[in-house]
């Protein structure tokens, strides 16, 4: 209940304002092709890090934009996008 | 019971009378009594029966740190009178009694203790298992406290407020009001939360001085009258910090003076830094008949003569373990309190001056010395000394016995904050071993005494918390952590756990009934750890959260187990003290949204439902089967708000992609002039919202989703583009437009009295879009649709002339007996046709081809990654699925209701909607049911709800059931 999020267009509000959009899995796949197996995946199957994750939000009490933030899932606080690892 | 009414330390206001009824007797406080100080004036002793041996409590703490004085306040259960302010007219009433507090018929269960060890409920009533139903019953009527009546309705006004600020501040003694004064010297916005009605804390009813002479009081009431004066600071008395969050947001609540618009305010604060300034309570001391009428904590006994002017006896012995008890037992004395011994269980250690004192009085001190047992029954009429080591006693009478053990810090917003605590041996309190990010402790929490010590580490406490928060202050905290390091440091504290007794009726927590006893006992039967043994033998789980036990369980654990690592605490959750459900509820808004023709609806006799986020009227008569309505629309012609439908616009060079994305018919077949029929499923192929699209020009359409999906179908069409950065622009038009549905065979003939344009059917006709003015100033979009199987027209007008245009058409009606039809009419309507209402006949499982709807689905668009695509490629392959199909009851008068399974040995699916049809006299409705059991003429067999064993049959028949070949509805 402590979160704050940091909408691209209204910037950092209270996370009551929010809807969770899911982990970032990256664009729908392309149908051609698809097993059925892969589509589960992309659909329900989740990383669930512990710990700091790209995630997808929308400001449903606000501007409705949807955008990914990065968020501490331990301590479910938004943090900065992490360094990449190398 | 006379007061000392002119001491400068009070809080009531003596010459302004208030009354309250007790037990059916008016008696008389005065403003700033709590109920249970108004009660004590007027000489209750007894307040309450214990949860378990109906023992008589009275008065111990004076801040609801138990439920020794919980009662019954205008009828709601478990108030804690110590907490709640009295009020002209209350109605207070005992609990937890047969008889009354003072004669309680059930107080002979304090001598069957023998009978309930600790885990007796777990470990006996379960053999033979016919006993739990009848044991639990009487159980229930013996044990427990407070009962609410079962119709009982909370009054009142429950307020919330979310506000941000730099710097929150939990407590409002000395050392909080310093800390806010400094944090706030930076002009930062400081918030500070008092859980009593009055700042002061610990100061705010003490006579001994400062190092400057001034008295503790009077340097406390400067100190608020500062803070008052300190434009950056919000104060908020009578507010109990009940929860702390990550990100330091903490929440607390307020109660409401008489003067406030509201009777409790659940306040939600957003600071970045927090100080604690909690202080400390004090730690029970344990020995024989501990809690008895007339034993109580030093803080209680002085407050009760200093803050409300009542001496608590007449004759004290005093037991107590650290220098506030000297000071109580000097002051009490001077106020006219005997004293016939003062026992302290410190050997040495003492303030010299405060020994001084009590040697001019000539006060005899008993050093090493502690009370082992009260003895009297609803009061103490004398005590028992013992040496610490259990070697000597001595009796003194009294009827009052002040008992302290030490103090104890209330670190419960660290402990909230998920810090690490452990066990402090210099002053024996539970500290935190890090502290929790941004949060600052002040005052005696830390385990100083000394006032100016106290103020010292507030103001340090203040500016830590204020540079925390971005103040540049860095100078300003280095003078003040040199000035608060030449005062007294953490005190040593009293490690005393128990008198030398062995424990049959020395309570650990009150709340419960928890001897030493039964903590022996919990410990000898395996239990090692506090936290277990606190559920084990339900210490500390009571309405006072562990304020009793909270620091003695640990501590006696640690020592009747002989354990040689640390003690290790319990821990506490939120909400810190008891709160109202109803303050966590706040306003309880009734909030629904009204369509443009509501009043109109309601004049006409409609009787509402709340659907949804809406009200609609659903009936327009008491015939809730809507027979007249019914066949007005199937013969003649009826009118049916439909304002609550979703609507919208979606335009832009990529309109047409984003609608090929989420519905799954091929949408650039839309044809301008025509309405397109369409469903959206989600990523399982499940269908989640049905509706029409129609065609304004190149990219841009206006649709139609259902009521339920209105709110989310922004945000659902944006999700699913939202990797594919297309340009197009999505507007809700739900509640700009309101909706008007005509239908009936005559629904031309009124409708072409108020429009212009040709409306045969060879130039409107059915699932035909027009656009036209009405009055040449109304600009309707209307559209042919059948939903109830009638000739319809659908008139989508802009929310302001909603009820211009209804009035017109009704008007232009009225040679007809034109007449509204409401929700269940339509449901009714619909049915017959076998058309399906999303959430009706379907649920989360059930999909796009289990609902028949198959033929929507375009299979030849996979480049547009239609939403559900996939998943319904692979769920027709799928055998084992629910079908929807048509059934009639073979008895035509008892149709089945809604929900009702269908089974054989088994659940095989279940019935969505059935009614007794007028139009053609059938019990008909729509079921889910396994495939095995779709075809027509299947028998299948229903199962109710207290059917009693009896079974309803229906079969399988073709649909739908009215005009199957469309022609009333296409004419």
């Amino acid at each position: 209940m402590a979160l704050t999020l940091t909408c691209p267009v209204c910037g950092k509000r209270n996370g009551y304002e929010f809807r969770y959009g899911g982990e970032d899995k990256g664009p729908r796949p392309v149908e051609a092709g698809l097993t059925p197996a892969a589509w589960c995946d992309y659909v329900h199957m989740n990383k669930c890090t512990a710990g700091v994750q790209k995630e997808w939000w929308c400001h449903r009490d606000g501007c409705g934009s949807w955008f990914t933030t990065w968020r501490d899932t331990t301590q479910n606080l938004e943090v900065a996008k992490p360094e990449a690892s190398k | 019971m006379n007061r000392l009414n002119q001491l400068p330390t009070l809080r009531i206001t003596p010459s302004e009378k208030l009354s309250l009824n007790y037990r059916g007797k008016t008696v008389q406080g005065v403003a700033g009594d709590t109920v249970a100080t108004a009660l004590f004036a007027n000489g209750v002793r007894v307040f309450a029966r214990s949860l378990k041996y109906h023992r008589p409590r009275g008065l111990y703490s004076l801040d609801g740190e138990c439920s020794n004085t919980c009662m019954d306040v205008n009828g709601v259960p478990n108030v804690r009178t110590e907490n709640t302010l009295l009020k002209d007219g209350m109605v207070v009433r005992e609990q937890n009694v047969k008889g009354s507090a003072d004669r309680d018929w059930l107080a002979f269960i304090d001598k069957l203790d023998w009978m309930m060890p600790a885990g007796f409920y777990y470990k006996t009533m379960h053999k033979p298992a016919a006993i739990w139903p009848v044991a639990m019953k009487q159980i229930r009527k013996a044990a427990g406290i407070g009962v609410i009546s079962a119709d009982y309705q909370m009054k009142g006004q429950y307020d919330e407020m979310f506000i941000k600020a730099e710097v929150t501040v939990i407590g409002g003694g000395a050392a909080g009001m310093t800390a806010a004064l400094a944090a706030a010297e930076s002009g930062q916005r400081v918030v500070l939360l008092e859980s009593r009605p009055h700042l002061g804390g610990c100061f705010d009813y003490r006579v001994s001085t400062t190092a400057e002479g001034t008295p503790l009081y009077e340097r406390a009431r400067d100190l608020a009258e500062k803070v008052k004066l300190t434009g950056n600071i919000r104060v908020f008395k009578h507010t109990s910090m009940v929860g702390a969050y990550n990100n330091n947001l903490i929440t607390a609540f307020q109660v409401g003076k008489a003067s406030d618009t509201f009777t409790e305010r659940y306040i939600e604060i957003r600071s970045d830094s927090v100080v604690v300034a909690t202080g400390c309570i004090e730690r029970p001391l344990i020995f024989d008949h501990n809690e008895r009428p007339g034993v109580m904590q030093v803080g209680c006994a002085h407050r009760m003569a200093r803050t409300y002017g009542l001496l608590p006896g007449s004759e004290a012995v005093f037991s107590v373990g650290h220098d506030l008890g000297l000071e109580a037992a000097v002051d009490l004395f001077d106020l006219g309190l005997k004293i016939n011994c003062v026992a302290d269980i410190r050997e040495d250690g003492q303030n010299p001056e405060l020994m001084l004192a009590l040697a001019e009085r000539k006060i005899p001190v008993l050093k090493g010395w502690v009370a082992a047992k009260a003895h009297g029954c609803k009061k103490v009429e004398k005590v028992t000394l013992s040496t610490v080591e259990g070697t000597v006693k001595r009796q003194f009478p009294c009827d009052l016995l002040v008992a302290s053990a030490g103090l104890t810090p209330v670190t419960g917003p660290f402990i909230l904050a998920q810090a690490k605590m452990g066990y402090d041996s210099h002053t024996g309190y539970f500290l935190p071993t890090e502290l929790p990010e941004k949060m600052f402790p002040a005052g005696r929490i830390t385990g100083v005494n000394h006032p100016g010590a106290i103020e010292a580490s507030g103001r340090l406490a203040g500016l830590k918390a204020a540079a925390a928060a971005g103040a540049d202050v860095g100078k300003t905290v280095a003078e003040a952590e040199k000035a608060a390091s030449v005062l007294p440091g953490p005190e040593r504290g009293c490690k005393l756990v128990t008198a030398p007794v062995k424990g049959r009726k020395s309570f650990i927590c009150f709340d419960e009934d928890t001897t030493i006893k039964n903590i022996k006992q919990a410990i000898e039967m395996g239990f090692d750890v506090p936290e277990l043994i606190k559920r084990f033998t339900s210490a500390g789980t009571g309405p006072g959260q562990g304020g009793i036990p909270g620091h003695n369980l640990p501590l006696f654990v640690a020592k009747y187990t002989a354990s040689i690592s640390t003690p290790v605490p319990t821990t506490v959750r939120p909400p810190l003290v008891p709160t109202f459900l109803a303050t966590y509820a706040g306003y309880n808004h009734h909030m629904f949204k009204h369509t443009p023709l509501h009043d109109s609806q309601i004049a006409d006799g409609g009787i509402f439902r709340n659907i949804g986020v809406w009200q609609r009227a659903r009936y327009f008569s008491a015939d809730f089967d809507c027979r007249e309505e019914i066949l007005n629309v199937r013969n003649n012609v009826g009118m049916l708000d439909g304002s609550t439908l979703g609507k919208f616009r979606i335009h832009g060079p990529d309109a047409l992609k984003a609608l090929q994305r989420v519905y799954v018919s091929d949408m650039s077949k839309v044809k301008e002039g025509r309405i397109k029929y369409s469903a959206m499923c989600n990523d399982d192929g499940c269908v989640i919202d049905d509706g029409v699209v129609v065609k304004l020009g190149e990219n841009d359409y206006y649709f139609t989703t259902s009521t339920g999906r209105a709110g989310q179908t922004v945000e659902w069409i944006r999700y699913h583009t939202r990797f594919d950065g297309w340009d197009f622009s999505l507007v809700n038009l739900t509640d700009a437009m309101g909706v008007i549905n005509i239908s009936g065979p005559n629904a031309r003939k009124v409708l072409s009295k108020v429009v212009d344009i040709d409306l045969s059917s060879e130039a409107f006709p059915f699932s035909g879009y027009r656009e036209f003015l009405i009055k040449d100033a109304v600009f309707v979009r209307a559209m042919r649709l059948g939903f109830v199987g009638e000739l319809s027209y659908e008139l989508h007008v802009p929310s302001s002339y909603t009820q211009a245009v209804w009035d017109l058409l009704k008007e232009a009606g009225a040679e007809f007996g034109i007449r509204n039809f409401g929700v269940e009419a339509q449901n009714v309507l619909r049915m017959e046709k076998c058309h399906v209402i999303l959430g009706s006949e379907s649920e989360q499982r059930t999909n796009l081809l289990d609902l028949g709807l198959g033929f929507l689905w375009d299979r030849k668009k996979a480049d547009a990654k239609t939403v559900g695509a996939v998943a319904l490629r692979q769920a027709e392959k799928d055998a084992g699925r629910l079908k929807l199909v048509g059934i009639r009851m073979e008895d035509d008068d008892r149709p089945a209701r809604d929900g009702a399974l269908i089974v054989d040995n088994n659940v095989r699916g279940y019935v969505a909607t059935m009614r007794k049809s007028f139009t053609t006299g059938q019990a008909v409705g729509m079921a889910l049911v396994e495939s095995q059991l779709a075809d027509i003429g299947t028998r299948i067999e229903i199962f109710e709800d207290e059917c009693n064993g009896v079974r309803l049959y229906a079969r399988v028949v073709a649909t739908p059931f009215y005009d199957p070949k469309g022609e009333r509805m296409k004419s």
